[in-house]
């Protein structure tokens, strides 16, 4: 019987790329995480659609970055201690009806506001496209934060008024990153995990000019999004000309042994159990700040998960790592004398794999599945299989485990998933 | 760039094989290779007994609820030691809820057999299966079970899984192909690691805790801070009716519309959760076999003075869910199958770090979560306590008030004459199905 896994020679050109995000639109070079950088920023608030990932247009409310289209989530603001910032809102949203929006932004101190309009939470702006309103705040703890509107937020948020703050530790090197001060904070590769939901109905009477139907207590959704896509929609490059107001996309990649912070935003009103396949999480701060004992002494309070529960208005972050150690094979499928890849589990160098793989026709492949076992090794599956693993990396779905939600309003699989991709050492990650 | 490898693989594989050769189409074939590594890893002092095979069956099969309601579902059953050419009969329509419950120790290699026995009731279906063993540490795609990420068995055939046990705790294990179907369905199972610690040599000091043959650790906490006198697992998991008969009545399935209406512990919902037994299915009521489909009791017994430890899971598919004890203490040791523990003073040492575990009276869990209490009985009077959700609403079976995710712990007073023996005591309430080697 010929055994299932063959020796593979490497494929000379890179195909599907569409598939995954290999550009990156951000000031520094390396960075994960898209966003604008700076300490003075235009909102203006605009009425426009997303596309769910089943084809549908929801109508929404989003922020976009000044005289740009509108966006969802809005603009990720990448911030530095200790720098203050201003933030101008304006606001054209005329349909179904003029309604004034503001920002609020949890967990930092002494934000002021000036100008516009006054509302309950803060100020607001009026939808006249020319007010202004300036809010003013200097971020004193580097973390993970988020931005929302304070006007009428139940429907707000829903309607696409949210998103994401990164305030950088002083001294941030990108060469060697850190998400807080304490060398317990460093990574290699960073990762926005802003999590939402849409109830259809809602945005239905929104956009047909029923606003007075809108009953925000019966809220059933039935869309969830990561960085405002859902699955598969997730998994493409950001920027994308045909998701032009879901810039962002949420593409995890690592090699083995390296360190991958999740940043997770709790942007929505549901509590949702995140879980990643591949590994435990290393859950090291929370609502942006280090889970330690005293100041100083690190994340010493950190708590490993293999699912990490995401609650409203909270932010996680966590340091995921993968070595592929103390599996009992050689992951690669060397042979004894083959010589060792970066980091890899020496114990296990050279074992056999252990199991023989049923045939070809006992099994159904995946799309992303290479079709070998090993890491870096494509395999033989047959015309028509896989097509998506274009380094023969190893996949593993990152997703909510309230398995309802990885479903795009009635159809499986979609929603609130994504997919880890730990690549070969020496594939290049932006 | 891309690196061009190029390896031959052919040799390594031949020499795992040790029994017959891999079927040419589609066949029911357990693997189970011999432990001949002349090591002992389990730490029981044997070098030849680190293996366990199992080997489960997936398909569909039925179960009542709580009020009575017959339910169809999908799911895994425990075909271990049924020869191969009889496992498609044995696994058919004999789908259990949950899922046969894998207990392993740190140190052993579990080869875990998957055949895909179809489904009985509807034949239009082509479903393959796969295990997801959730929180498996450091885990390689090809046994990880999502279905896009590497490889799922079709009906008739059997996937072998390799897992190297290391990390001791409470996990679960479930079917991740069209995971909201399939785990909505039924296909949920636990699975919990033994610690190696368990094997220490009687009188060994643990930081000033002595371990003596028999005592039970949840993790490997190097002072006995972890010690249980019985354990119990509890899955939360619920189902929605209107889900399950879509499926029976060979309907679009409403993934959108899906709301649970029957919460429940191991299977069951309350009062069924206490029963002992095994549960047979009223499946006759369609002209079907009856068949033990419902084998995990919730009930728990101890003895007054016992540390219970409760591995508590969740595989709901919509909700969180908190349960709650009526009247013991409570404290959480451990999370995500790992100890609630601080990083180690020194390093990556055998020294655990801060005591990071806590008392409460609650514990929340959303799916996919996993979380080990220790409930303290030595200042509680015998008689019977609650464990039960918090979330009242989910006190019923479907409109049936009351029932649901509850269960029942019976404290039984001391017996008054001899001293508990040294090797203390492992209860297992009648019914429940452990697969162990």
């Amino acid at each position: 019987m010929i055994p299932r896994l063959v020796a593979h020679i490497g494929r000379l050109s890179v195909v599907v790329t569409m598939f995954f995000s290999f550009s990156v639109a951000s000031a520094y070079a390396g960075a994960e995480i898209d966003g604008l950088t700076g300490t003075d920023f235009t909102f203006t608030a605009k009425a426009d659609c997303v596309s769910g990932a089943d084809g549908l247009s929801l109508f929404i409310w989003g922020f976009a970055n000044g005289d740009g289209r509108a966006q969802y989530p809005g603009p990720t603001l990448i911030l530095e201690e200790d720098i203050p910032v201003t933030i101008h809102l304006k606001n054209e949203i005329s349909w179904p009806e003029p309604v004034p929006v503001s920002l609020v932004f949890p967990g930092q101190m002494d934000v002021t506001a000036t100008g516009g309009d006054p509302g309950l939470l803060t100020r607001e702006a009026p939808p006249d496209g020319t007010t202004v309103v300036t809010y003013t705040f200097t971020p004193t703890e580097p973390g993970t934060y988020h931005y929302h509107s304070g006007t009428r937020p139940d429907l707000q948020i829903e309607m696409g008024l949210v998103g994401a703050i990164i305030v950088r530790p002083t001294g941030f090197d990108p060469g060697s990153p850190r998400a807080y001060a304490h060398a317990d904070s460093a990574y290699d590769h960073e990762y926005l995990f802003l999590l939402t939901e849409m109830d259809y109905n809602i945005h239905r009477l929104v956009e047909f000019g029923r606003m007075d139907e809108v009953d925000t207590t019966t809220f059933f959704p039935v869309y969830w999004f990561i960085n405002g896509r859902n699955a598969p929609d997730t998994m493409l490059m950001a920027g994308i000309p045909w998701l032009p107001t879901q810039p962002y996309n949420c593409m995890p990649r690592m090699h083995p042994g390296e360190k991958l912070l999740m940043r997770i935003i709790g942007a929505g009103r549901d509590a949702h159990p995140f879980h990643p396949h591949g590994n435990n999480a290393r859950i090291i701060a929370k609502d942006g700040r280090l889970l330690q004992s005293t100041p100083g002494a690190g994340a010493d309070l950190a708590i490993s998960d293999f699912t990490l529960a995401s609650v409203p208005g909270q932010t996680i972050d966590a340091i995921f790592e993968w070595t592929g150690a103390a599996l009992g094979w050689d992951i690669y499928g060397h042979a004894p004398g083959d010589d060792p890849e970066p980091n890899e589990y020496m114990p296990d160098h050279g074992k056999a794999f252990p199991v023989v793989l049923p045939g070809q026709q006992e099994l159904t492949f995946g799309a992303a599945y290479s079709g070998s076992p090993f890491l870096g090794v494509f395999g033989d599956m047959g015309p028509g299989e896989g097509g998506l693993n274009a380094n023969a990396g190893y996949f593993y779905m990152w997703h909510s485990h309230n398995e309802k939600e990885m479903v795009n309003n009635d159809i499986f699989p979609g929603g609130m998933m994504t997919m880890l991709i730990i690549e070969p050492p020496g594939v290049p990650i932006p | 760039m891309k690196r061009i490898r190029l390896y031959r693989v052919c040799g390594l594989l031949m020499m795992v094989l040790a029994v017959a050769a891999a079927p040419a189409v589609a066949d029911v074939w357990s693997q189970c290779p011999p432990d001949t590594d002349g090591v002992d890893t389990d730490g029981d002092g044997i070098d030849d007994n680190d293996h366990v095979c199992l080997h489960v069956s997936a398909g569909d099969g039925f179960i009542n609820m709580g009020d009575g309601r017959l339910t169809y579902t999908f799911g895994f059953s425990d075909v271990t030691g049924i020869p191969d050419g009889d496992v498609m009969m044995a696994g058919m329509l004999a789908a259990e809820f949950p899922g046969p419950t894998i207990v392993v120790k740190e140190g052993q290699i579990l080869y875990l057999n998957l055949t895909n026995v179809g489904m009985t009731i509807r034949p239009d279906l082509f479903d393959p299966h796969t295990v997801h063993w959730h929180g498996f540490p450091n885990a390689a795609s090809i046994f990880d079970g999502v279905p896009d990420a590497s490889i799922s068995i079709n009906m008739g055939s059997t996937l072998t899984y390799y897992y190297n046990v290391v990390e001791p705790g409470t996990y679960m294990w479930h079917c991740h192909v069209e995971a909201a179907e399939h785990m909505q369905m039924g296909m949920l199972c636990q699975i919990y690691v033994l610690p190696i610690q368990n094997n220490l040599e009687d009188g060994s000091d643990l930081n000033g805790f002595t371990h003596h043959t028999g005592y039970k650790y949840a993790y490997n906490d190097g002072d006995g801070s972890t010690c249980y006198d019985v354990g119990y697992p509890i899955q939360i998991a619920a189902f929605d009716p209107e889900f399950h008969d879509a499926s029976l009545n060979v309907q679009p399935l409403p993934f959108a519309m899906m709301v649970d209406k029957y919460p429940m512990l191991n299977g069951r919902g309350y009062p069924d959760t206490v029963d002992p037994d095994p549960i047979l299915n009223t499946a006759d009521d369609l002209g079907l076999e009856p068949r033990y489909s419902q084998k995990i009791s919730s009930l728990i017994t101890a003895t007054q003075g016992d540390k219970i430890l409760l591995r508590i899971s969740s595989l709901s598919t919509t909700s969180f869910h908190t349960l709650t004890v009526l009247g013991i203490p409570m404290r959480v040791v451990g999370q995500g199958a790992r100890p609630l523990r601080g990083k180690d003073p020194d390093g990556d040492g055998p020294l655990l770090g801060e005591d990071l575990s806590y008392e409460t009276t609650s514990v929340t869990l959303g799916g996919g979560e996993a979380k080990d209490a220790i409930l303290d009985t030595s200042a509680v009077e015998p008689g019977t306590y609650f464990l039960y959700t918090a979330n009242l609403d989910h006190l019923s079976n479907n409109t049936e008030d009351f029932g649901g995710m509850m269960t029942e712990i019976v404290i039984s007073a001391p017996s008054p004459s001899p001293p508990v023996p040294a090797e203390g005591r492992f209860a297992r309430p009648v019914g429940r199905k452990l697969l162990r080697r």
